[in-house]
């Protein structure tokens, strides 16, 4: 970034925190993806970021400098997740290194679950590396809650936690369209007979979201 | 952050709770056949597809022309494409997606000379670069990073050879002066039996439930390794190798020429050990002899060079052009001998299970075990568990196993069971009534045949890794939910014929529905405590999850406490009508019985104690909790028990119900005053709760040891159940250590002033037992 020297400078700044705006790609895209990159071992293609600034650009929000240098970014989306619930995800989440620990991806995160929120979300989630401390404490001082543990989940060998933040009651039963009584694990329908159940193995496509904390 | 390594994985694979790659676990080990076992077959990988040649088309204009149509950022996909399908996009000519894009002046493979003449001390160094990777694949990284990135290897394998003799460093004819000498003659040899371990491990994970390139990468890249040739023609080879070796025309330094013995040993005993042709019975001799030679290998490394250039990820560019370029994946040489050994003490260990009785309860404790066992074993030797487990012989055994454990609990020399019933046969008319004796058998074996799946379920999600295995008890729960539901229909069966009999005092109220349920509530509690050990929980959330844990034990404990009423109630019987041997017999039932009810109670009581602990730490605010403006208590209780929501009888206490058990003071943040005085008092309700609790855990805790790992069906994990019975006993005393402690401050402090005191909560490697998280008490 090569900037770290006039960090301090901008400390005074007030920061301001805009929503992305597709139109802007070529101002701020270059900018986004070098953060994110930053802190990958792999690059996403400029596809993944189309991905979800096209679908959800209403879901990314920015926090810029006076000089309108980009500080910090989070990238979202929100779509009705196979096991029922209306769910809202936080792919990337990054701010400058010079500019950590003030607060500004705590921000930026609460204006990402506020749109969301406003969008009748039923849940966000998110996975984090276990050893991330910074994002855990972000994250769990919001109110989300570990739901799993994900075993060799990067590609250095790393497990992951997924976080999940309930929005709304009744979320733990929600079920897809079409089956809203079905209760979880049989998704069939109608009550369960000795000859129907083959076991977890045939619900597999249904999803593990439907199953599990 | 979304998980780079997403990139290029299988989707669907991961995430899903079910395992990706199962194939039937055969004819049915229950006394009925079961076709459903054998189709226990979900999506697998696609083969790539041969046949006609590729046509061609060039629609470079084309596009051109259709992207000028498109705003910049404008994306086009329709409804199906996921974010998994986006994530695998690479950027072409960008060097760190495209693997095919070279540096100005890069050349696309190595010159490397594989026929170049190498030196005793380069032989070693190659040798012991190899099993590094080797290790380093099974613990997850792709072949692509790991061993198929030797320029050896790869010549052996591509062009494909179509026999052995053709595996070579070169290909076709050679002159005389070219060809490789003795030195490279034995790497050969060493490395075509590497090819072949690699070859039978992938068979083996294959062979059983596994989640590919979360567990292990099976992926060859269109390699063959030598699936087609048999075990001896490798042996061969590496006898041959040893020969050449100890050849004294040979010149070479003593020293160095036993320690490329020493890897050829090893080479051939691993081999032989991976061999998964190898009669059950004959397992158990393959190990021992590994470790011999891998402190050889181990003595000797010192003596080995590396060799440049003998490794390149270059050839990944040939491998799989659709990834990104990966580094090789760098291990030291001494964590690779440590995976390795631990390899070897897992499979050592897993051949145990073959010896083991005939009980499905110690094969159940043996899983169970040797999924605890630290470091997590790797995904071979899980699959080489699953693979004895899963074998016809344990299988098939004479007795049905689920009916095995149903006996353990609730029919004791049972006039259910009497293998008369399954001698009657029905009348000749079949409008006539079945006699009730053969009812019985009837509805046990359709019971038995029922129970199957599920049964299956729960011992394939014991051979997982320990994230899954959490994750998959919450799916077995809910078929055994299933199963207890239909159990209730046989019990009501069975109770019929027995009043048809006038025997129904001889039979268990509802037999089956309390084995089910016992069962069910076990696995609600291992995914407890499991999340305990996964660090799932934070710390203001012990209080709560410690209260569920002791519910569900507690639901345990009186349900075994009905079987030992009802064992009781046989023995009188017995003696009354001097039948002693049956007497006897149900006497040893009883200790089993008698040792899951005090395990049961040790566990419900203890989770009672860390409990009123944790309520206590909350009151106090000595454990640190997060504002959560955007969450509500209620709404984090319904995201907690969500796997277990569903479930009836119900399980999960309403939530007014929870918030009672956890704030008997009101919100923690304004208690009621008399929480002052009683936390004052030594004899005050919350802290002789904690008391009571903790007595009585230690006690049933001693009893369950008195009894030991037989009366447990634990004699086959003997060493590993004591420690772990002797470790709760460890934890009970702890915690009351940290109870006497908060005690003792807060008598001198006035609350709120907050006693200068500190928890401090034990991470996993530094407790007694990984899901008991037992506070300790700092004074600051
Ligand atoms: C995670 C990240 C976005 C946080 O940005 P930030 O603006 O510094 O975050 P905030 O200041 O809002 O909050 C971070 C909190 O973590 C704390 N924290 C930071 N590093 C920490 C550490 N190593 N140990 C403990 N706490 C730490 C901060 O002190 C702060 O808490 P506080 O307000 O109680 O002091 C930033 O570190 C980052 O860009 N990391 C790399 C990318 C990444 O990890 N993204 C998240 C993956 S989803």
């Amino acid at each position: 970034m090569g900037d770290d020297t006039d960090a301090k400078e901008k400390d005074g700044d007030a920061l301001q925190y805009v929503q992305y705006d597709g139109s802007k790609e070529e101002t701020y895209l270059p900018a986004i993806r070098q953060l994110i990159s930053k802190d990958l071992s792999e690059p996403y293609s400029i596809y993944v970021y189309r991905y979800f600034l096209y679908q959800w650009g209403d879901l990314c929000y920015m926090a810029l400098d006076s000089a309108n240098e980009l500080i910090g970014v989070v990238v979202c989306k929100l779509e009705p997740h196979r096991s029922g619930p209306f769910r809202g995800y936080i792919a990337m989440l990054a701010v400058r290194e010079s500019h950590r620990g003030k607060g500004i991806a705590t921000k930026l995160v609460c204006m990402a679950i506020d749109a969301m929120a406003a969008r009748d979300a039923d849940e966000i989630v998110l996975e984090t590396e276990v050893t991330n401390t910074a994002s855990l404490k972000l994250y769990e001082r919001l109110g989300f809650l570990r739901s799993k543990r994900l075993h060799r989940y990067y590609l250095n060998g790393n497990a992951a936690f997924r976080l999940i933040l309930y929005m709304k009651e009744g979320t733990a039963l929600k079920r897809p369209p079409g089956m809203e009584t079905a209760p979880a694990g049989q998704m069939m329908g109608g009550p369960p007979k000795m000859e129907e159940y083959r076991g977890f193995a045939q619900d597999v496509g249904v999803g593990e979201q439907a199953f599990v904390t | 952050m979304a998980d780079p390594s997403l990139l290029h994985h299988d989707a669907a694979a991961r995430d899903t709770d079910a395992p990706i790659a199962s194939n039937g676990t055969g004819p049915a080990f229950a006394s009925a056949e079961s076709s459903s076992f054998a189709q226990t077959s979900l999506p697998l990988r696609q083969a790539p597809r041969r046949g006609a040649p590729p046509q061609i088309h060039d629609v470079t204009e084309k596009f051109t022309r259709a992207c000028q149509a498109l705003d910049v950022g404008q994306l086009i996909k329709d409804e199906y494409f996921t974010l998994f399908e986006s994530i695998g996009a690479i950027e072409i000519m960008d060097a760190k997606m495209d693997s095919g894009f070279l540096q100005p002046g890069e050349t696309l493979e190595d010159d490397f000379d594989l026929l170049a003449p190498l030196l005793p001390e380069e032989l070693i160094g190659i040798m012991d670069q190899l099993l590094s990777y080797e290790m380093a694949w099974h613990t997850g990284y792709p072949l692509s990073q790991t061993l198929f990135t030797s320029v050896y290897i790869d010549r052996l394998l591509y062009p494909e050879p179509k026999t052995i003799p053709q595996a070579q460093f070169y290909r076709g004819d050679i002159p005389d002066d070219k060809r490789p000498g003795t030195l490279l003659d034995v790497l050969r040899a060493y490395c075509l039996a590497l090819i072949k371990g690699c070859d039978y491990v992938i068979a083996k994970i294959m062979a059983r439930d596994y989640f590919e390139e979360e567990d292990f990468a099976t992926h060859t890249y269109n390699r063959v390794l030598f699936v087609q040739v048999p075990i001896d023609v490798f042996l061969r080879e590496l006898d041959a190798s040893v020969e050449m070796i100890e050849d004294s025309d040979l010149k070479i330094d003593d020293e160095l020429r036993s320690a490329i013995i020493a890897r050829l040993h090893f080479r051939k005993s691993f081999l032989c050990a991976l061999d998964p042709e190898c009669p059950l019975e004959l397992l158990s001799n393959f190990w021992p002899p590994v470790l011999p030679h891998v402190d050889k290998v181990n003595d000797t490394q010192h003596l080995g060079r590396t060799v440049p250039g003998s490794f390149s990820t270059k050839i990944q560019r040939r491998l799989a052009s659709t990834v990104p370029p990966r580094p090789i994946v760098e291990v030291e040489f001494k964590d690779a001998l440590q995976t390795l050994k631990q390899l070897c003490a897992d499979c050592e260990e897993a051949t145990r299970f073959k010896d083991l009785p005939t009980d499905p309860l110690e094969y159940q404790s043996f899983l169970w075990t040797f999924a605890s066992r630290q470091p997590a074993p790797l995904t071979y030797s899980r699959s080489y568990l699953s693979n004895i487990l899963f074998d016809p012989y344990i299988l098939n055994a004479p007795v049905s196993l689920p009916l095995e454990d149903v006996k353990s609990f609730v029919f004791h020399e049972s006039p259910i069971l009497d293998p008369a019933n399954w001698a009657l046969s029905p009348p000749r008319n079949p409008l006539m009534p079945k006699p009730p004796r053969l009812q019985f058998a009837l509805l046990i074996d359709e019971f038995v045949e029922r129970v199957g799946q599920p049964y299956l379920d729960l011992w394939v999600a014991l051979g997982q890794n320990r994230c899954r295995l959490r994750r998959m008890l919450t799916h077995v729960i809910i078929a055994w939910d299933m199963l207890q539901q239909d159990a209730v229909f046989v019990d009501a069966d069975l109770v019929v014929h027995a009043l048809q009999l006038n025997i129904a005092e001889e039979v268990m109220d509802s037999p089956l529905l309390t084995w089910v349920y016992i069962k069910k509530l076990w696995m609600i509690e291992k995914v407890i405590i499991l999340g305990f050990e996964q660090d799932i929980y934070l710390p203001d959330e012990h209080a709560g999850m410690y209260y569920f844990l002791s519910l569900t034990a507690g639901k345990r404990k009186d349900a075994l406490q009905r079987c030992a009423e009802h064992l009781s109630e046989r023995c009188i019987q017995f003696v009354q009508k001097s039948r002693y041997q049956d007497t006897n017999d149900t006497d040893k039932k009883l200790a089993f019985i008698d040792s899951e009810l005090q395990q049961a109670t040790g566990i419900s009581a203890f989770a009672k104690a860390l409990h009123g602990f944790y309520v206590i730490a909350n009151y106090l605010h000595l454990l640190p909790c997060p504002g959560r403006p955007f969450s509500t208590e209620e709404l984090r209780y319904e995201l907690r028990m969500k796997p277990f929501l569903t479930l009836q009888p119900p399980e999960v206490p309403p939530f007014e119900e929870f918030q009672t058990a956890l704030q008997p003071y009101g919100a923690y943040s304004d208690p009621k005053p008399s929480i002052n005085d009683d936390l004052k008092q030594e004899h005050s309700l919350p802290w002789t709760n904690i008391d009571a609790s903790l007595k009585a855990a230690k006690d049933a805790f001693a009893d369950v040891k008195k009894r030991g790992a037989k009366g447990a069906k634990a004699k086959g994990v003997e060493q590993a159940w004591n420690k772990e019975t002797q470790g709760m006993l460890a934890s009970c005393v702890a915690l009351g250590v940290a109870v006497a402690g908060l005690k003792s401050a807060v008598k001198n402090t006035e609350l709120g002033r907050g006693p200068q005191l500190k928890v401090e909560l034990p991470t996993v490697d530094k407790r007694y037992v990984g899901g008991w998280v037992v506070p300790k008490i700092v004074k600051e």
